[in-house]
């Protein structure tokens, strides 16, 4: 009597999709907490955004928490 | 071939993210928060000094809305690194032994080290009072040079540490190797801060030392709640159809 053994190898497919939509949430978070001094404001307060920094001044206490650079 | 439930693993990354990050500034509200109110008493002190009328009612309603800013930026950046810690573990997590729960605090512990702990042994984190404003972008592109060469030179030595089809233990001590001495060289190759420190210095050293205990503990409880919900919504398992 023979026996035939058999291994399975399951390969598990990442969808790139929700790669891709995971890449943009880490850098718009990054961008938002960490780098922004006006930018975004700007897009719809034009250049009296960057001297509000109001999305700057509102993450500032975490800015300086997690070891950005402010100011 | 199992395909991931895309739905099923933004919601582990994102969520996971949200919980712990909410958590992370409420920590922070307790524990960094002194340090930052100190420091900021003493610029204020020095505006005082300087000519500038600062209002206490209106500076005391200021604070509290960048504190409540604390919170929401917590859970902001918390989704940002869940969703990194998301990316790493959906490549990473068959190459370590154990549970969702084991999987997800190691390879957190690894992005801690990578893009956190290393970077702030070069620039670590200062309060208010010591940056400069006029040198903000020159200290940001600093920053982040440093996280992408850390970063990227973790993950280009994971990748081929893991094609090398050879099970020995001088492939690790080669990659860490190699990974440490990348890192000597960016040490001394990139400028230090240029910001000179003139705040009292328990100030400073509490507060990086604060600062420090407190990523670490977001770090800590990103794994573990990742690993939970992982292990809650399953987004490995293919979908199980019922019969009604």
């Amino acid at each position: 009597m023979s026996f035939r053994n058999q291994i399975q190898i399951s390969e598990t497919k990442v969808p790139k999709a929700a790669i891709g939509l995971l890449i943009f949430v880490l850098c718009f978070g990054l961008f938002i907490v960490g780098y922004d001094q006006g930018q975004l404001f700007s897009l719809v307060q034009g250049e009296q955004a960057y001297s509000d920094l109001w999305v700057h001044e509102f993450a500032h206490d975490m800015r300086h928490a997690a070891g950005f650079p402010c100011h | 071939m199992i395909i991931l439930d895309s739905l099923s693993f933004l919601v582990v990354a994102v969520i996971s993210g949200a919980i712990s990050g909410t958590i992370f500034g409420l920590v922070n509200l307790a524990l960094v928060e002194p340090y930052l109110d100190r420091a900021i008493g003493i610029e204020v002190q020095n505006a005082v000094s300087a000519g500038e009328e600062v209002n206490p009612i209106e500076h005391v309603n200021y604070r509290f809305w960048q504190k409540g800013g604390e919170v929401v930026a917590g859970t902001i950046l918390g989704m940002s690194f869940g969703a990194l810690l998301g990316i790493v573990f959906v490549f990473g997590r068959k190459l370590i032994h154990g549970s969702n729960i084991k999987k997800a605090l190691v390879l957190s512990g690894v992005i801690w080290l990578v893009i956190f702990m290393i970077p702030a042994l070069k620039y670590p984190a200062n309060p208010p009072t010591v940056g400069d404003p006029d040198t903000i972008n020159y200290r940001q592109y600093l920053f982040i040079s440093f996280i992408l060469i850390s970063g990227f030179t973790a993950l280009g030595l994971s990748i081929i540490y893991h094609k090398i089809n050879r099970k020995s233990s001088f492939k690790l001590l080669a990659v860490s190797v190699i990974y440490t001495g990348i890192i000597v060289g960016a040490f001394i190759a990139i400028p230090p801060n240029p910001d000179k420190i003139t705040a009292p210095m328990d100030l400073v050293n509490g507060f990086r030392i604060m600062s420090m205990l407190t990523m670490t503990i977001f770090w800590v409880v990103l794994g573990i709640t990742f690993g939970l919900i992982w292990d809650k919504l399953k987004p490995h398992e293919p979908t199980q159809f019922k019969t009604i």
